[in-house]
Formats: C-alpha cells, sequence, structure tokens
C-alpha cells in the first residue's frame, strides 16, 4: 500500500518521550501532566492549560539501575520508566499522578519520587495517587469521583491555577471526544476482508494520541482519516490470519509489527495505551455533572484486571468475544508483560474461556518490554498462524 | 539432653533424608513433663477429630490432609530449645490454634458437599478467604465463619514445607506465570484440582493481601459461582489505607457486604455480639502493646514465632469472634510479665537485637527459633505483627453504630502485612526505621519474597536508608510457600554468610549452621 | 506342720495397685513414644501411602 502522509512524522513523535509537540506546548505555557495507567481519566488531564503524556520509555536499553531500586521481579515497564525517570528523561514533566492501579506502577512511581528523580527543579512539581475502585458499582464511582476531585482537580486548581469547572471539563471532553471519534473511524479500516491500514499503522496513529498533545496532531489525524478513504489495499492480502490482541501495556509498536510480520493482521488492539476501550467516545448528558458521567464511564469500560466483581470479570471476556466478531478476527492473542500479576491471572483465565468457551484458537504469551528482535516470539505467532490456516482449511472440508 | 538453655546441639536431633528428628528434646524433668502432657493433648486433639467417620472420609479424598499427620512435628519445630515461660507460651499458642483448626476442619467436612453433607448446617456458612480479617462476622454469632484456604494452604504449608508444591504446579499446567505469588496460585491451584470443600450459603472474598489474592479470588469464585452454586461477594478494601478520603468508601462495603450475607443466610447482624468482639479486639491489642513494650526492653518475652504465629491467627482469622482466644491473651500476658519481673531471658546467649520485615518465608516461620538459637539474634518484632493499634469502639451506643461500620473497614484495610505492603512508602519504608530506633534495634532481617512486588519494589530504597542510618540489614529471599526455588538451607545460609563474613561472629550452636532439612516437614 | 505366713493384700489396695501399674506402663509405654518421637515417625511412614492413593483419585480438574 502507499505510505501514509503522516506516519513518519507519528512515527518520530514516538522516538522520545519529550517529543517536539511536548515541547511546543510547554513553550505555550501549558503544564505537562505525567501518568502512567489507564485508569486515570484522561479528560481531566487534558483541561485548558493542561494536556497528558502517558509515560513510556522508548529506545530503552539498560535498566540495571531501576532493576537495583525494584529488583528484576518486577515487570519491565514499571522497571524502563524509573530507569529513564533517572537518567532525567522525565525532567520536562510538571507532575505526576498515578493511581494505586497495580503494587509494581505504585512502586515505579513511588521511586521517582523518593528518588526525586523526575524535575526536581521545578518548584510546583506535585506526585498524587488516587485510590480507584476495584468494581464498577456506586460504591465504587462514589470514591471514583471523590478521589479524581481530590488528587485531580484539586491539586491542579491549586499548583497551577487550572480551570476545573464543569464547564471546562465539559470542553475538554469534547476535545477528548474529537480525537477518539478520528481514531474510532481510522480503525474501521481493520475491519473488511482487505483492509487499508495495518494494525501496526494504526497502533502508531493512537499510540501518538497518548503520548503527545491531542489538539496539536488533530490535524494530521483529520488528513490521515481522508487519506483512508481512498487508499488503495495491496492486490494480494499479505496477511494468513486476523487476530485481537489482548492484554497488558504495549506501549511498544514493534511488537504489533512483529505480530503482522509473522502473518497475524491484528485488528483489534484490546491493549493499555490501545484503543479498544481506551479511545471510546465519551457521551455527556446535562441532566449530571461531567465528573460523575466520566468517572462513570471509566469505571463501567475498564478492562483492567483489578476490576473484581464476577460481572465485570466476565464483561473482559465477552468484550474480547465481540471485539473478535465485530472486526472478524480468526484468533486472539492473549499477552502480558512479563512478571505482570493481574495479567498472569487473566490471561490464564482469558485464554482458557476464550478457546473452551467460546471456541477460538488463542495464543498466550508474555513479553519483555522491547521485544524487536525477539525470533521466539516471531516463532510462536507464525505457529499460531499455521495451526488457525489448518483449522479454516479442516473447518471448510467439513462444510464442504 | 539438658534442662539448661543453651547446652543442646539441635543439629543432633536432624536425620538427613528423613521427615522428621530422631528424638524430641530433654528439657530437665519439669519441663519435660510439661511438654509430653500437651503432646498428649495434642495426641487427644487428634484423636477426637478422628473419631468422627466424616473426618476419615475428608482425609482420604482431600491431598492437604495428608500434612496433619505433622502436627506434632510443628510444635516441636516452633518449641525448640524453649524452656520454662516460654514453653508454656508457646503451647498455649500453638495448641489453641491446634484445637482452632481443628474445629474448623470439623465444621468444613460437616458441611462438605462431598463428605458430612449436613446442608442444614452448610446453609449457616459463610466461607471467607484465609487472607481476609473476618471483622465482617463480628455481628453473626449464629452463622459460621469457615475459611478452606486456611486449612488447604495456609496451616498445610505451616505443617510441611513442600505441602503446596502440588498445587503450584497445577496453577502452572494450567497457564499461569510462574512468577506471581505462590500463596493465591495454591490457593487457585486447590480450586483447579477439584481439591476444596464444598458448602456454604454463601462466600465472601477480599482484595488483601495484593494483587496476587485479588486475581486468584477471580478464579475461586469462577468455580464456587458458576458451578457450585455458591453466591460470591467481592469486598474491597482500599489501597490507600492511610487516607481519609478512602474511609467511607471502605466502611459503605463493609455495610454491603453485611447486607449480603444477611440476604444469603437470613440471619440479622447482632451487635451486642458485634462490640462484646470488639471488646476482645481490644483487649488482644492492649496484650499485644504490652508484649511490644517489653520487647523494647532488655528482656524481651513475647517475641519470635510466639508472636508472629498468634498474631497473625488471632488479629486476622479470630478478630475477637472466640473467647478462648481472649483467655489465652491473659494467660499469655501472666507469663509474660512472670518472666520480665524476673528478668528472664528465652536462649543463653543474646547477641543481636533483630527486627523482622518483610513477609516470612512460610515453608519456614520456626526459623524465628533458629536465628535465636544458632545466632543469639532476638526477633524483636516482625513486620506482621506491627498491626493496627487503634481501639475501636465497644460500647453499644447509636454513635458506635455508626462508628462500627468505619473500624471493620479499617480493621480490614489493616489486615496482617498487607498493612505495610501496600498504602504507600511510608508504611513499610519509613516505619521500619521508626521501629529500629523504638526497639534499640542493631539489625533488620528482610525477609524479602521475592514474588511478593509491593516490597521488592522498593529494595534499592532500603538498602540506601539502611545504609544512611548504618544499620545492618541482612536480606534473606524466599518463595513463601515454594522451598524448592531457596530451601531452608539456603535462607540459613543468607544469615550464615552474613554472620560469618561481615559480623565475623562464630555461631552459639554450630550444629545448627548446616541442617540436613530438604526432606523433612 | 508348717503355717501359711503370706499375708493377704486388701481387696482395695490391690486394685489400685493394679490401676497404678496400668497407669505407670501407660506412661512409660506413651512417653517412650514421645521422647523417641516414635508417633511422627510412624506418620511419616503412611504419608507415601496416602499420597499414591491422592494419585489415584478421579478430580474434576479445570479453570
Amino acid at each position: 500500500m502507499k505510505d501514509l502522509k503522516h506516519l513518519i512524522f507519528f512515527e518520530d513523535l514516538l522516538l522520545e518521550a519529550n517529543n517536539k509537540l511536548v515541547q511546543q506546548a510547554q513553550s505555550d505555557g501549558r503544564k505537562c501532566i505525567a501518568y502512567v495507567c489507564e485508569n486515570t481519566p484522561e479528560p481531566l488531564l487534558n483541561l485548558e492549560g493542561t494536556f497528558s503524556v502517558r509515560l513510556r520509555a522508548p529506545r530503552t536499553g539498560s535498566i540495571d539501575v531501576a532493576t537495583y531500586y525494584l529488583t528484576s521481579f518486577l515487570c519491565e515497564f514499571s522497571r524502563a520508566l524509573l530507569e529513564r525517570a533517572i537518567e532525567g528523561g522525565y525532567n520536562f514533566a510538571d507532575c505526576v499522578i498515578t493511581p494505586d492501579g497495580c503494587s509494581m506502577m505504585n512502586r515505579c512511581v513511588e521511586n521517582m519520587e523518593l528518588l526525586s528523580a523526575v524535575s526536581k527543579d521545578k518548584k510546583d512539581f506535585f506526585y498524587e495517587y488516587m485510590e480507584i475502585p476495584m468494581k464498577a458499582d456506586d460504591n465504587g464511582l462514589n470514591l471514583y469521583v471523590l478521589q479524581c476531585k481530590n488528587h485531580i482537580l484539586k491539586p491542579l486548581a491549586e499548583k497551577f491555577g487550572i480551570d476545573t469547572s464543569d464547564a471546562a471539563i465539559r470542553k475538554a471532553v469534547a476535545k477528548y471526544n474529537r480525537i477518539a471519534e478520528l481514531i474510532r473511524a481510522i480503525g474501521d479500516y481493520r475491519k473488511g476482508p482487505n483492509p487499508t491500514i495495518t494494525g501496526y499503522e494504526f497502533a502508531v496513529l493512537t499510540l501518538a494520541t497518548y503520548v503527545a498533545p491531542k489538539d496539536l496532531i488533530l490535524d494530521r489525524l483529520e488528513e490521515t482519516l481522508e487519506e483512508l478513504k481512498t487508499r488503495e489495499p495491496d492486490a494480494k492480502n499479505p496477511f494468513r490470519a486476523r487476530v485481537v490482541v489482548v492484554g497488558s501495556e504495549v506501549d511498544d509498536t514493534e511488537f504489533i509489527k512483529l505480530v503482522e510480520e509473522s502473518g497475524a493482521f491484528v485488528c483489534a488492539d484490546r491493549y493499555c495505551y490501545g484503543s479498544l476501550p481506551g479511545r471510546d467516545p465519551i457521551v455527556l448528558t446535562d441532566d449530571e455533572d461531567a465528573l460523575t458521567q466520566i468517572c462513570r464511564t471509566y469505571m463501567n469500560r475498564g478492562q483492567c484486571p483489578r476490576y473484581m466483581n464476577t460481572e465485570k470479570m466476565d464483561a473482559r471476556r465477552t468484550y474480547v468475544d465481540s471485539l473478535a466478531k465485530e472486526y472478524g478476527a480468526d484468533g486472539i492473542i492473549y499477552e502480558q508483560m512479563k512478571f505482570c500479576d493481574p495479567w498472569a491471572y487473566e490471561k490464564m483465565l482469558g485464554s482458557h474461556i476464550l478457546r473452551e468457551e467460546f471456541g477460538y484458537p488463542v495464543l498466550a504469551v508474555d513479553r519483555p518490554y522491547n521485544i524487536a528482535g525477539s525470533g521466539q516470539m516471531r516463532t510462536r505467532v507464525q505457529a499460531f498462524v499455521e495451526s488457525i490456516e489448518i483449522k479454516k482449511i479442516q473447518g471448510g472440508a467439513q462444510n464442504g | 539432653m539438658a534442662k539448661e538453655i543453651g547446652k543442646d546441639k539441635f543439629g543432633s536431633f536432624y536425620v538427613a533424608g528423613s521427615r522428621v528428628r530422631n528424638r524430641r528434646e530433654w528439657r530437665g524433668v519439669k519441663d519435660t513433663l510439661y511438654d509430653y502432657s500437651r503432646w498428649l493433648v495434642i495426641m487427644g486433639t487428634l484423636g477426637k477429630f478422628l473419631m468422627k467417620p466424616r473426618n476419615v472420609k475428608a482425609m482420604f479424598r482431600y491431598r492437604w490432609m495428608a500434612n496433619y499427620l505433622a502436627v506434632p512435628m510443628m510444635v516441636d519445630r516452633h518449641t525448640q530449645g524453649l524452656r520454662q515461660e516460654y514453653l508454656r507460651m508457646c503451647h498455649i499458642e500453638q495448641d489453641l490454634i491446634i484445637d482452632d483448626v481443628a474445629k474448623l476442619l470439623g465444621n468444613l467436612f460437616r458441611g462438605d458437599r462431598r463428605t458430612g453433607n449436613d446442608t442444614e448446617f452448610s446453609k449457616k456458612v459463610v466461607l471467607v478467604d484465609e487472607n481476609e480479617m473476618t471483622a465482617v462476622m463480628m455481628g453473626f454469632p449464629m452463622l459460621k465463619c469457615l475459611s478452606r484456604e486456611t486449612p488447604s494452604t495456609y496451616v498445610s504449608v505451616l505443617l510441611n514445607q513442600h505441602a503446596a508444591e502440588h498445587y503450584i504446579d497445577v496453577a502452572q499446567e494450567f497457564g499461569l506465570a510462574g512468577d506471581v505469588c505462590p500463596m493465591p496460585e495454591a490457593e487457585a491451584g486447590v480450586s483447579i484440582d477439584d481439591d476444596a470443600p464444598v458448602l456454604g450459603a454463601c462466600a465472601v472474598q477480599c482484595n488483601t493481601t495484593c494483587d496476587g489474592s485479588l486475581l486468584g479470588n477471580g478464579v475461586i469464585s469462577r468455580r464456587l459461582e458458576k458451578e457450585d452454586g455458591i453466591p460470591v461477594f467481592q469486598l474491597a478494601a482500599p489501597l490507600r489505607h492511610r487516607e481519609d478520603d478512602v474511609q467511607e468508601y471502605a466502611a459503605q462495603e463493609i455495610r454491603n457486604a453485611i447486607a449480603f450475607i444477611e440476604q444469603h443466610t437470613g440471619a440479622k447482624w447482632d451487635w451486642t455480639e458485634y462490640f462484646e468482639c470488639a471488646k476482645r479486639v481490644n483487649y488482644a491489642t492492649k496484650c499485644r502493646q504490652e508484649w511490644l513494650d517489653m520487647n523494647r526492653t532488655d528482656y524481651p518475652q513475647v517475641f519470635g514465632s510466639n508472636l508472629a504465629l498468634y498474631t497473625e491467627t488471632n488479629y486476622m482469622a479470630i478478630c475477637g469472634r472466640i473467647a478462648a482466644f481472649e483467655k489465652a491473651d491473659r494467660k499469655l500476658t501472666r507469663l509474660a510479665e512472670q518472666a520480665f519481673k524476673a528478668k528472664k531471658r528465652a536462649a543463653k546467649e543474646y547477641r543481636h537485637r533483630a527486627i523482622i520485615w518483610g513477609v516470612q518465608s512460610h515453608y519456614y516461620m520456626d526459623f524465628l527459633v533458629w536465628l535465636l538459637n544458632c545466632w543469639g539474634i532476638v526477633p524483636l518484632t516482625d513486620m506482621l505483627s506491627m498491626v493496627s493499634t487503634r481501639k475501636i469502639a465497644e460500647e453499644d451506643t447509636p454513635e458506635n453504630r455508626e462508628q462500627a461500620y468505619y473500624d471493620m473497614a479499617w480493621l480490614t484495610e489493616n489486615m496482617i502485612m498487607r498493612n505495610r505492603t501496600h498504602g504507600g512508602y511510608k508504611v513499610l519504608l519509613d516505619e521500619l526505621w521508626e521501629f529500629t530506633e523504638q526497639f534499640n534495634a542493631d539489625m533488620v532481617i528482610l525477609w524479602e519474597h521475592m514474588s511478593c512486588k509491593a516490597l521488592d519494589g522498593m529494595h534499592g530504597l532500603f538498602e540506601d536508608r539502611a545504609r544512611e542510618l548504618g544499620i545492618h540489614l541482612v536480606w534473606v529471599s524466599h518463595d513463601l510457600f515454594d522451598p524448592r526455588i531457596i530451601s531452608r538451607q539456603g535462607v540459613r545460609d543468607q544469615i550464615n554468610n552474613y554472620m560469618r563474613t561481615v559480623m565475623r561472629e562464630e555461631p552459639i550452636d554450630p550444629s545448627l549452621e548446616i541442617l540436613p532439612d530438604e526432606e523433612s516437614w | 506342720m508348717k503355717r501359711n505366713h503370706t499375708k493377704k493384700i486388701p481387696k482395695g489396695l490391690s486394685i489400685c495397685l493394679k490401676v497404678l501399674g496400668i497407669l505407670f506402663s501407660l506412661f512409660t509405654f506413651t512417653f517412650v513414644i514421645y521422647i523417641f518421637n516414635l508417633d511422627m515417625k510412624l506418620t511419616s511412614k503412611i504419608e507415601p501411602l496416602l499420597l499414591k492413593h491422592y494419585d489415584r483419585i478421579e478430580r474434576d480438574r479445570h479453570l
């Protein structure tokens, strides 16, 4: 297929945490809110005068210093972030807001704080730790709202003078929705038998919306959507199977590229830093304050395994099934970051249920933070693709 | 064979390749006869348990029941070297715990569909996790609060270091990663292996201790709800338990849990009973504080596993609900005061005063006794004993009835271990050094449970702070329930190496340095 | 004719002595078991038999 005009631009943005758009926004006087977890409601971090950057550590090399602090038993994501922080890679941030979501990310940020690893020369710099619900119910919603008020809105207002009124929040939601609608629309081009956007390209675009000020990439996303309307697919579909990738954080687009180079088209991205449900629009009504509605949306749509009530646990698996149907997936790849406790359990249960009860071919893998040259992973995905092909042939033979 | 403390060479009791020791200790006529009499009582408890056919049936049905063959040996391990008041304290605690666990097993098998199948009894049973404060049951005297995980994994590993290996392997066969905490992993393995009793009107699971518990419960509840038809309530205890803005959430969870139990059992919450239990909780807290105050002096009395195991049981599993534990608290305090007045010591030599921090290696709880006997390191207190010191409301008034929800929530959030591994770095990192100072400790033995990410994540900062303060920090790595990763000798070697190379000391009892206990219970 | 000089032990005392004898024997028996750890040595022989038995039980093993 013809290259997307702005792909290189977006790929370049991903090469640095402190990318040029972050620098541009800060030079305009906006405050940069760094965060690490999908359970932090994004619109609240993107009010007038602020923008959010979800932390990642591109081109991570050694993580030895972080390993000393966190040990080799914590996931590489947490260690990579701490290493980058110690190296000074996040000194552009004006604050770090994190939920106490998983122990590893919590310790990662606490280490950043105790080591004064981020922006120690910034006078008004602060860390905030939130509690977030573990169940999607009324009690959880009340908690979520209170925590957002106390640990996001209040400090932003007090420290940076940010307008955190209901009107301001609604404006932020509208801007967020514009990006979400664009990403959703671009993502729809993954549907159909011969898609006009690859999973890798889509992952690049989506990731860029997490790590750069959203308003500064809006125009390029709109142009990309226009481009896709007329983009011609390859004459022969290079992919042999379609898969949904489900799991823990994936901020390394090389992983998606690896999967696709192994023959599996990533038609849906149900992982942290992905678009499902991370780029679902937030629908607001006028009969309730925006904050409560945002919290309810995040709570209800959240796919994090830390949601422990039975309905949420079941819903995580039916959600994957619905995505597989919507995007025409042949199989599912459950991936987890190595040493991730929440996804270790979710991967075990999810892969079992999707295989045994829903009848999908499932590949369950764990992976390091940076995957790029992994021959092992390539082999696993290739074997998985072949097994899907064989299943299709056998299924066809039975039906024929 | 010696009456005097410290005269025995305890290493001579061990036999390579054997499950058991070659003999029991001679402690002088009086203490030996006392220990013998308590052994008879334990045998009586076990005998009484086996009189019931359903319990025998359970013995042949559940793999983890085989570990209960080792009950007397567990007591022997924890009483090694003890005399006089210390021996009696240990027995008061251990024998009571054994009796309580025997009752727990008896009740489980009474209601279990596979053994006793007493359906009327089962309707009064509420299943709870092992890793869960039972505060929410304080007002339900008419119900039976039973934990399946306590006898199948928790107590089993105390009895036999290899007890959980089979279940860990089962969980991993089904795709669970090997780096997760082996405790919830083993619990999930019991469920997957179809080796858990099936009974109860409902179940209350809790996200404590940690991510692993929260997630492992999902494996267990799947079977409970979908297959066994036992409804489950997931009780969420906030992680940031020191913050005021989570307490309402926590209290509401308690209200919701109580409503759930009432709905599924037909029982009504009893405030009179609740406040009786609250009084016992406060009394237990008072006693524990007194013991810890003594431990701050040169004559600590209730320490090591005498403190650790008992606190875990009394604070968490019992939570004021059983009067026998209040009696035990009284007896223990009396003995401690008696020994304290006489300026007695539990071992020949006290060389070092240590805070034991981190999560203990469950397959080697008697390590604390070994520290004392081998190297003269006195384990003054441990992280799991540094629990809530708050006095909860104990008088039945309308205001206190409202406060009670917050108190129960507070207790639930401050479950042992969890009150330190979660809640911010202050409770794990900063407070350790405060305790080190308060207890005048010259050493910290830091249990590094390698699968505990919440603890591991502070490794470097523990090191940095210990260096700044000039405290001897001795890391002891282990994998909680799995001695195949680091054996008991591996655990000992970490201390041996430090004491020889850094402290340049010789052991008090060299026969304990290397022990052939790989196969031992 | 020689007289029989054997004194008759009172019945009550005889019963007491027998009971004491039994108790002492029980004490000795149990104390020997206790001090030489014979109870644990026995149960440690039972354990492998039980484990083999558990391996043979059919189980409904699943997630």
